[in-house]
């Protein structure tokens, strides 16, 4: 079973955004994707309220709404914290001990990788490769990239974006 | 279509173009193994044992799904397709557990069965751990997804055959596998429990659960569901002369591999402790066994005596709508040849007599005019007073699939949210018992705007000028007035069914058990003879409630009719049927269901035969029907089971249930459906026919029928419209009535929109405001009908140890506005009063209802809904009004 978000959105609210999304679709099967982006995007989520209103619009079940925001990693079916952090695990990183940055990571927030703090401020995800290999290890919050990380600069990039 | 020709195994062989290489080779008797392929859903390729090898350049091609292209030299068995195949084999057993031993799939299991051909046994490779079983509460199905193979099957049958979209894959890569939405247990996601995906599965990964009897079946035999009207086949596992399991014909035409929670799992009834095995007579109030002779002379002897004594009108005979043909062909004999009395009746009196007398009227044959296929093919469908999803399941397949894969439209007039209004392009919610303004309104709209089938109209049928005049007060104002339905919407809804090519209207109890169902059932007919779909194209859609309630009526289990709707009132009619039974009938038509109940009560009826009805549960006010069996002087039941009819009985044969006996069933089609018996009758009990034919024979009458076979070739001989059913050649399949229809142009079929009297009739109806509904005193109207789980009066699927313990009670559905304002919440205690009765039950509050409307299933002995409702009739086909009646709510809990 997939623990399903607790939130306080209400079927209405729920409603109400999607009308609004919905008003520049036709209502087409392939118009699903990006029909879960916007979603997301006004939700940070895709909140269990909005999947029936999705399924009803396209006339598709419910269960393939849930089945194709379970395939892609882009989607989330629990809010997400306020900052998203992203632990960089490509090759160069790991090599250059990405491994023990992101445990740090997880130790001084309390959450492993993929969850959310309960206050709702982080996110901690890793990620594949972000591309800056000669930074390596590397990490971004909320877009902004850290270089070269070690095990003591992770509480100063926190303390940092903590402050921005 | 164009021919192409490819080499396989060495051979020539054409097939059309678009053929798959897979459909060709089966055609030509060549195998190729398969395991995510299923004649009924589309090919997806996803399990790559069908590879076949093109030898022009060595391509391996999923032979499923790869179309035939000229010139290909296909070898479905060379080395490498054959070293491929075994490669798979070996990496999806991988991932399976090595549990065939314990596993209760056993010999069916297909992965097993692949094994075994390719002769791969133990697995070199590293096995991946998989998922794990599934924590499940519900009676009915298991998932241990450790055995998936991920084929797909399951998710595809739910999705394209039963189009319900329960389950769908989720996640990705090796972590992916099918689940419900959230991935939550059955019983908590929008799962029906149909068992498609069970009777699909080709490992053990989805099983039945809490079987009665376990063990594999050893032998297979197909018959038909006795539930709904569907008739779907089914083919019943046995061993030990036991009914093991229930599955889906895959090439029936009605079922194609899908039943309901009914027809897959309600059959354990047959094996209920509570069967009859012996025949029962009672002494001084107490029920003492008796053998067959006994019984028999007992009954011979009571029905004899009130007719010496009080004349053959004071017995009255009370034929089932679940029995078959013969034995209701049978019956009605007996009653008229042996008893001499026309007091004869069915139990579908109780629902669709309104449909017969209406489209009798109309169209000139008294039941739906097209095959499921028929309807499937519709572009444009209006479901009106039914709810499919629940009454006749395998319609409402055939309806979610012609909206979701064949771009059919749909309009849906209910007041209740049906699960087909998500499926709608329209929904209307009229007032309850306000159709008839409504149909009348939606023909005035397709008249005005003259977008009637003129052709159709002038050439087929009558009356049109006479009829048009009646519609005058129908506009769309007035009938916004009356139904509640925008002008625009009664607009666009005549708009989308007068504009489609092929338009299939469908209707059920909502339509005919209110006082008005005759009428409804001719404004219905009007609209589609108006628009032309009168059995040329699209169709009238007539449900039935049970398995063979257009049989019993076909057979003449009618007080005005001889088997083929001869009325008894034409002396040529009874001469037929006078020489060849001999003796001469009685010729006065005689009494209907309620009017023998009521006759009974008055001490004029003083004897009654009921064969497998239960009507102290199925009748409106069961403390009446009780009191008037009760003051019968003698009452014989036939019956599988003690239900509340059977314990007033004077003497109970103790009948066979359908799995126990041979017969045909018609199912609301019109399809003839044979039986084949799968087990011997439970302890010393007889199917009815047997029973019939001995209590003929006692009763110094004997019939000249040997078997059932012999019953079918008098129906052939003296009803006209089944005298092509052929039974010798009658196979489980049913008749294909395509080439009925081509051969004997004198078939009750609509087809080529030829009406069996040559022209259908326009018939003015009016509408008139329903009794039935919230009144002074009163205010809520509740509105009783099917529910998923049972069945009926209940005698049956309350037996049935899964469905009862899924469903145990009967709630009160209620819509949220009116919990609001009563204080009333989800399962509260309370007391339905009505002017008839009153009723303790809880309530549900449901998301469906409209304010003001109340909803409560039937079939539930223990909370009879019919308590609450009175005996009015509709004047014309004699039904009671069953749907609606007036009732007020109190809370008993104390809470309140």
């Amino acid at each position: 079973m997939i623990p399903l978000a607790k939130d306080n959105l209400t079927k209405a609210d729920v409603q109400d955004k999607l009308k609004g999304i919905f008003s520049h679709y036709k209502g087409n099967q392939e118009e699903l994707i990006p029909i879960l982006q916007e979603t997301q995007e006004n939700f940070r989520y895709l909140p269990a309220a909005a999947m029936r209103e999705i399924a009803d619009f396209l006339h598709m079940p419910e269960s393939t709404i849930f089945g194709v925001s379970t395939f892609y990693a882009q989607f989330k079916l629990t809010p997400l914290g306020k900052k998203i952090i992203r632990v960089c695990r490509g090759t160069a990183c790991h090599v250059r001990g990405a491994a023990k940055v992101l445990a740090e990571m997880e130790k001084q927030l309390g959450i492993k990788a993929g969850q959310t703090t309960d206050d709702m401020e982080y996110t901690l995800e890793t990620v594949a490769c972000i591309g800056a290999c000669a930074l390596a290890p590397t990490m971004t919050i909320d877009g902004e990239t850290y270089g070269k990380m070690t095990t003591k600069k992770v509480a100063e990039v926190l303390g940092d974006s903590s402050k921005a | 279509m164009e021919a192409v020709t490819i080499t396989l195994n060495g051979v020539e062989v054409s097939g059309y173009a678009g053929t798959t290489i897979l459909d060709l080779a089966r055609e030509s008797g060549v195998y190729i193994p398969t395991l995510c392929h299923d004649p009924n859903l589309a090919s997806t390729g996803a399990c790559r044992l069908c590879l076949v090898e093109d030898e022009r350049n060595g391509a391996l091609l999923a032979s499923c799904v790869a179309a035939i292209s000229p010139g290909m030299t296909i070898n479905t068995n060379s080395p490498r397709v054959v070293e491929h195949r075994k490669r798979i084999l070996e990496l999806i057993l991988a991932s399976h557990p090595d549990s065939c031993l314990v596993c209760d799939k056993g010999n069916r299991c297909q992965l097993r069965k692949l094994a075994a051909e390719m002769g791969v046994g133990l697995i070199q490779l590293q096995k991946i751990p998989q998922n794990d079983v599934i924590e499940e509460v519900n009676p009915f199905i298991e998932r241990d997804l450790s055995k998936c193979v991920m084929c797909g099957k399951c998710i595809r049958v739910d999705q394209e055959l039963v189009v319900e979209g329960a389950i769908d894959y989720i996640h990705r890569g090796t972590m992916v596998r099918a689940a419900t939405l959230n991935d939550m247990p059955l019983e908590k996601s929008e799962c029906t429990f149909c068992g498609a995906c069970v009777a699909i599965c080709p490992t053990g990964a989805i099983m039945e659960k809490e079987r009665v009897y376990t063990g594999t079946a050893t032998n297979t035999v197909t018959t038909i569901c006795p539930y709904c009207g569907c008739g779907c086949t089914i083919c019943l596992g046995t061993k030990d002369n036991q009914i093991v399991e229930a599955r889906p014909a895959v090439d029936s035409p009605v079922s194609r591999g899908a039943l309901c929670v009914r027809g897959s799992y309600g059959y354990d009834f047959i094996h209920s402790p509570e069967r009859l095995t012996q025949p029962l007579i009672k002494v001084d109030g107490e029920f003492q066994e008796a053998t067959w002779e006994e019984a028999l002379s007992r009954v011979a002897e009571g029905l004899g005596q009130i007719k010496k004594d009080h004349g053959a009108d004071a017995l009255a005979v009370f034929g089932s709508s679940k029995c078959t043909n013969e034995e209701n062909y049978v019956l009605q004999r007996f009653a008229r040849g042996v008893l001499g009395t026309n007091n004869i009746d069915n139990g579908s009196r109780l629902y669709s007599a309104a449909s017969r007398t209406g489209l009798g009227a109309s169209i000139g044959y008294a039941g739906t005019t097209g095959s499921l296929d028929a309807l499937e093919r519709s572009r444009v469908i209006m479901v009106i007073g039914a709810n499919p999803e629940i009454s006749a399941p395998a319609v409402a397949y055939a309806i979610k699939r012609a909206v979701r894969f064949k771009e059919a439209k749909l309009i849906v007039i209910d007041p209740r949210n049906t699960p087909l209004t998500q499926f709608a392009s329209l929904w209307l919610r009229p007032g309850i018992g306000t159709d008839v303004a409504l149909l009348n309104g939606l023909a005035r709209v397709i008249i005005d705007e003259k977008r009637l089938d003129v052709e159709f109209v002038t050439r087929m049928t009558d009356n049109f000028t006479g009829w048009t005049k009646s519609l005058q007060n129908y506009t769309a104002g007035y009938v916004e007035d009356v139904t509640g339905i925008a002008k625009k919407d009664v607009q666009a809804a005549a708009r989308l069914l007068a504009g489609a090519e092929e338009a299939s209207i469908v209707y059920g109890n909502g339509i005919t058990q209110h006082t008005s169902g005759t009428d409804a059932v001719v404004a219905i007919a009007n609209l589609a003879m108006l628009t032309g779909n009168a059995g040329r194209r699209g169709g009238i859609f007539a449900l039935q409630r049970e398995n063979n309630a257009h049989g019993a009526c076909d057979m003449g289990a009618l007080p005005g009719f001889l088997p083929g709707y001869q009325s008894v009132d034409e002396a040529e009619n009874r001469q037929r049927f006078e020489e060849h039974w001999g003796g001469s009938l009685p010729t006065a038509a005689g009494l209907s269901a309620l009017e023998m109940m009521k006759a009974a009560g008055l001490g004029k009826v003083k004897g009654m035969l009921i064969m497998g009805e239960n009507p102290v549960a199925s009748f409106p006010q069961p403390a009446l029907i009780r009191k008037a069996l009760s003051s019968l002087d003698f009452l014989v039941v036939t019956d599988m089971f003690p239900t509340e009819t059977v314990k007033l009985a004077s003497v109970v044969l103790s009948a066979a249930s359908f799995a126990e006996k041979e017969g045909t069933f018609t199912n609301f089609e019109g399809r003839v459906q044979r039986l084949h018996q799968a087990i011997e009758p439970v302890g010393e009990s007889l199917p009815d026919l047997e029973i019939l034919l001995r209590l003929a024979e006692v009763t110094g009458s004997k019939m000249p029928y040997d078997s059932h076979q012999d019953v079918m070739e008098e129906i052939e001989d003296m009803v006209p419209f089944y005298r092509h059913v052929a039974y010798a050649d009658t196979d489980s399949m049913g008749l294909d009535w395509g080439d009925v229809e081509g051969s004997s142009p004198g078939t009750r079929r609509l087809h080529k929109g030829l009406f069996p009297s040559g022209f259908g009739r326009f018939s003015p109806v009016e509408y008139t405001s329903p009794q039935d509904v919230a009144t002074d005193g009163y205010p809520l109207t509740l509105m009783a009908g099917s529910g998923r789980y049972h069945f009926g009066a209940g005698s049956r699927s309350s037996r049935s140890a899964r469905l009862s313990k899924f469903s145990p009670a009967a709630l009160l559905e209620i819509s949220g506005a009116d919990a609001a304002e009563l204080g009333i919440g989800d399962g509260d205690a309370i007391k339905i009063t009505s002017a008839q009765g009153e009723l303790s039950t809880t309530t549900k509050v449901s998301n469906s209802l409209p304010r003001g409307l109340l909803f409560m299933p039937i079939s539930y002995p223990d909370s009879p809904v019919y308590e609450l409702f009175g005996t009015v009739l509709d004047p014309q086909a004699k039904g009671p009004a069953l749907k609606t009646c007036a009732v007020r709510l109190e809370r008993t809990d104390g809470n309140g």
